[in-house]
């Protein structure tokens, strides 16, 4: 780092004031001009209109090629089912089971032969068959065209920037606003959902791919060379099995992709599937139904995971290699046991029809009931809670301290005497920004004093653009500063501006209960291994749960409106705070510890003087994954009543105006993508300072 | 002269069953039975039960029949691409625009009202009278007091009214524009959204004004009190709160694939009482749909057999 310097340069103090007075002059023009204070409606370009033109003629161009794939994969996927579907459920888990203790061991066979029971307890056994039959289908085609993208950006360096931005795309952007389009394509019915599905899963294998080819070991790369190996045999023989483990984790990672995506997919129907019984409920606000049917999902891709980790693992990596069971007799077994399944189907097909279409025996009516009562007793404790974080959270985001500090809230409100002191206390920090010698520090206390004075959404556009913009260059440079005007000009001139930036404050109070609620979690189990025990599971299912479980909850509790949204966001979010803030705390050396411990501080010292800062690049990454958690929730919590991006989505599949869907939907990604990039930018900023 | 007058009679009658499709009255024959009948199943129970009636019916009358869930706005891509052969439970309130567009292309056709009579409107919990004494009156929201007692946080100074999701339509905030009324709606972005919202309120003893519609399964377990509309101009749909027709339709062609079936569907009614009490018994006793419309058909057979008939002649 620099050597703070206390000199108050002339240009020190031009970046100082530069930028607030832009704020200020905009702000001052406001009120003058109504053009600056709202993006004039005679600006704004119809480019739904356009799209739905581009796609009026593309559509017709591109269906003989998409009705065909749709025929082909449809009778694929029925052949899938009704072959599952015709298998005993017996024989189908005992095969799992097979697998699973070949991937790892006794533990695992026991937690599949568990997941079999509780399904068919749950009564959705033809409905997982289902479901399963669909990830089937979609992950081995995703991980194929990951892997093939994969491979063309490794050998196309040139590529490889644009393809990166389109994966960001393909992850960020919302299934529901391409649905339309896809049904469109591929008709109605469970092949648009897995295009979907195909869609948000090709990425993390792609990813995967390259990263783990671009990092094979630069010796392995020369002595395949000395050895005179062309291109080709270096790839098969080297590179690809250098790469294996991320190729394997890629794997993984599209195979979850794809899990959680099915789910949202089957909103579309056509095959009576986990997902549609997760909506039924959901429409009944039936918690216990979205709960059984969500645990399904949850138990599968926890034995998918499983299994696909455990059969990747390298096998030095296992101390037992000795003892894992080879694949030939694990095999067989499988075999034998479904060709008994199969027999025994035949023999008396009546009764183990009867066995597969079991109604559920667990009820969890009674959470709804338990639900209820909560709510029953608790009603007052929870408008309390809420209403705390609406008026001094919620609000002065939305309109400004300007429009949400009153009396009857605050105690007081915004007089002249008011903003006096809430400016000197500005200029104050700023001023100890520039003791610092941190200009732009200081200019960008002085920028976000003025926007939380008038709020997110009365803030003039070209104000915003200009802090935007501004942002983008001190994080991560001129190119990503380009990229950020672009994006909001998009914005703009789409004239979803106000949808963009009631999404944006959303995100922005999620991120920051997120951070706050992981971040305490997040530090006691960094400090204790119990703990993080006790959480883990709990993470795992928050992260595998269908989104829409948590909906219902937050509904309850919290009723219709940007609160309840929060709170479903933020449960989903919450996840990678926890996760980050553990592994980097747990990653500081143990020895800055004990000296902190030497010098005498205490636990809560240690934690917030010592490993807090040093694990600041970890924690950074980790409010990266939590702002992309979030924004991949906003169009579900749309469904309770938020009034942002979400919301346009919907109004656009209601009016099935794929244009208008496709618009709000590239708008969505661009948050997320900017989002992602400025953060990413200041936690290599802070990676390289240290 | 008379021959050809008789003659041109004959014409005129074949040529108007060629354009109107079979109508009723004329002998139906089964057509393609082999084929199966495919009848959407949306996300709410009482729309399973018209469908599983009708299709118990139809397979009474000689037809194999399927069901295909289908979410309530792709179902109309399915509709179009031959997917699904037809919906029983439309609610034309909420049709947003690919309805409307298909059926000026002539690629669906409606065969009539369900018979359903739908209630549409405001309704309140009875916690709500203690805040606003005037209701059922609508003039009693003008009250000040009654206003404040619905406000949230979200919503001052006005009162909250709890509206239908956005994409359904904004009568409410209409009706709310034209009568001055002190409230604000707040669009509750699903249907599960609404019932969670009263499920809490009737809980907690809680007021709530919200729009809502009947028949419903939750009226079987939560009490709601339907509010005297404000008067508005019946002809004007966006700015007036209606009841909602409730209409069933079939893909185009249905009638002559399925000249008997297409009769039957005509004639097929089903009322709010049949249906509500069948869906206590799916929702509340949990027991299988199609047992419990199973026991419903044997046990009124004088409601239907006329239109099974009357599809057969």
């Amino acid at each position: 780092m620099k050597p703070a310097s206390l000199s108050f340069s002339a240009s020190a103090i031009l970046g100082m004031v530069a930028m607030p007075a832009l704020m200020l002059a905009c702000l001052a023009a406001a009120r003058a001009v109504p053009a600056i204070a709202a993006f004039p409606a005679g600006w704004v370009i119809p480019v739904p209109a356009a799209i739905n033109t581009v796609l009026g003629w593309l559509v017709p161009a591109l269906q003989p090629v998409t009705g065909l794939a749709s025929k082909v994969f449809g009778t694929l996927l029925d052949a899938l089912i009704v072959t599952l579907q015709f298998l005993p459920w017996p024989a189908v888990v005992l095969a799992v089971a097979l697998v699973g203790f070949k991937a790892g061991g006794a533990r695992l066979a026991a937690l599949v032969l568990a997941a079999g029971a509780y399904i068919v307890l749950a009564g959705f056994w033809r409905q997982s068959m289902v479901t399963l039959s669909l990830v089937l289908l979609s992950v081995p085609l995703s991980a194929l065209l990951g892997f093939l993208l994969g491979l063309g950006a490794f050998f196309l360096p040139r590529l490889r920037r644009g393809l990166e931005l389109v994966f960001d795309f393909m992850q960020t952007f919302p299934a529901f606003a391409y649905l339309l389009p896809l049904l469109l394509l591929f008709g109605f019915g469970p092949i648009a959902g897995l295009v979907a599905t195909a869609i948000y899963a090709i990425p993390p294998m792609a990813r995967c791919t390259l990263s783990g080819l671009v990092e094979v070991p630069r010796e392995r790369i020369e002595v395949a060379e000395m050895s005179g190996c062309s291109t080709w045999q270096r790839l098969v023989w080297v590179e690809l099995p250098s790469a294996r483990p991320m190729l394997a984790l890629g794997l993984n990672q599209t195979t979850m992709a794809a899990l959680s995506m099915v789910i949202t997919a089957s909103i579309v129907g056509g095959v009576d599937d986990i997902g549609w019984a997760v909506l039924s409920g959901l429409r009944q606000a039936d918690l216990g139904k979205s709960l059984l049917a969500g645990l399904v999902i949850v138990l599968v891709s926890v034995v998918i995971d499983r299994i696909t980790a455990g059969l990747f693992r390298p096998r030095s990596a296992v101390g037992s290699g000795k003892n894992r069971p080879r694949w030939q007799p694990i095999l067989l077994a499988a075999a034998a046991v479904i060709s008994l399944g199969l027999a025994a189907r035949l023999a008396a097909p009546d009764l183990l029809q009867g066995w597969n279409e079991t109604r559920g025996i667990v009820d969890l009516g009674m959470l709804n009931k338990a639900l209820l009562g909560f709510v029953a007793r608790y009603s007052d404790l929870l408008d309390a809670i809420k209403n705390a974080v609406l008026f001094y959270l919620v609000l002065p985001l939305r309109v400004g301290l300007a429009g949400a500090v009153l009396p009857m809230t605050w105690g007081f409100s915004m007089t002249p005497a008011v903003t006096a002191v809430y400016a000197a206390l500005a200029l104050l920090l700023a001023l100890r920004q520039m003791a610092k010698g941190r200009p732009s520090g200081a200019a960008a206390i002085l920028c976000l004093a003025a926007l939380l004075h008038t709020g997110f959404v009365a803030f003039p556009w070209p104000a915003a653009l200009a802090l935007a913009v501004w942002a983008a260059w001190r994080a991560a440079g001129p190119r990503l500063a380009l990229f950020t005007g672009l994006s909001l000009a998009f914005v703009l001139i789409t004239g979803l501006w106000i949808p963009f930036v009631k999404s944006l404050y959303l995100v922005i109070v999620a991120v920051a209960l997120c951070a706050l609620l992981g971040g305490f979690f997040g530090v006691l189990a960094a400090r204790s291994d119990r703990f993080s025990a006790l959480l883990r599971p709990i993470n795992d299912a928050l992260q595998t749960m269908p989104q829409f479980v948590f909906l219902i909850p937050a509904l309850m509790f919290f009723k219709v409106g940007e609160f309840a949204g929060l709170i479903a966001i933020a449960l989903y979010a919450v996840v990678p705070a926890i996760r980050y803030t553990e592994t980097g705390l747990r990653n500081v050396p143990p020895s800055l510890l004990e000296t902190a411990r030497q010098l005498g501080c205490t636990p809560v010292q240690s934690t917030l003087l010592v490993q807090v800062p040093t694990a600041r690049p970890a924690l950074l990454l980790g409010l990266n994954q939590v702002v992309m958690a979030a924004i991949t929730m906003l169009p579900i919590a749309a469904t309770v009543g938020t009034s942002e991006l979400g919301q346009q989505i919907y109004i656009a599949l209601g009016k099935a105006d794929a244009g208008l869907g496709i618009t709000a939907g590239l708008v969505f990604c661009l948050l997320a993508i900017n989002l992602d990039r400025i953060l990413r930018g200041v936690a290599g900023r802070l990676h390289s300072a240290q | 002269m008379l021959e050809a007058r008789s003659i041109l009679l004959a014409a005129a009658a074949g040529f108007a069953s060629l354009v109107l499709g079979p109508a009723a009255g004329t002998a139906a024959p089964l057509g393609d039975a082999e084929a199966p009948i495919r009848i959407a199943l949306n996300e709410w129970t009482g729309q399973n039960i018209t469908a599983h009636v009708a299709g118990q019916l139809l397979e009474k009358l000689g037809y194999k029949v399927q069901y295909v869930t289908a979410g309530s706005f792709p179902q109309w891509i399915g509709m179009q691409d031959g997917s699904i052969d037809m919906t029983p439970e439309l609610w034309t309130n909420n049709l947003g625009d690919i309805y409307p567009k298909m059926l000026e292309a002539k690629q669906v056709e409606p065969v009539g009202d369900l018979g359903l009579n739908a209630r549409d409107g405001w309704a309140y919990t009875d916690a709500t009278l203690a805040i606003c004494p005037g209701l059922p009156d609508w003039k009693a929201l003008l009250e000040p007091s009654c206003a404040a007692g619905l406000a949230t946080a979200e919503t001052l100074p006005n009162g909250r009214l709890v509206d239908y999701p956005a994409d359904w339509g904004t009568a409410s905030a209409n009706e709310i524009e034209d009568f001055k009324l002190p409230l604000t709606a707040v669009p509750a972005g699903s249907e599960g959204a609404l019932v969670a919202e009263l499920q809490a309120a009737a809980a907690a003893d809680k007021p709530l004004l919200m729009r809502f519609w009947a028949p419903h399964w939750l009226l079987t377990q939560v009490k709601l009190n339907w509010l005297d509309m404000p008067p508005c101009d019946p002809n004007d749909g966006a700015r007036c709160i209606l009841p909602s027709p409730v209409i069933k339709v079939v893909r185009a062609g249905f009638g002559e694939k399925w000249p008997a079936a297409y009769a039957f569907m005509k004639q097929y009614q089903l009322g709010a009482e049949d249906q509500q009490q069948m869906m206590l018994e799916i929702d509340q006793n949990k027991k299988e749909i199609g047992a419990v419309v199973g026991a419903w058909v044997e046990a009124n057979s004088a409601r239907w057999s006329p239109w099974i008939d009357e599809a057969k002649k």
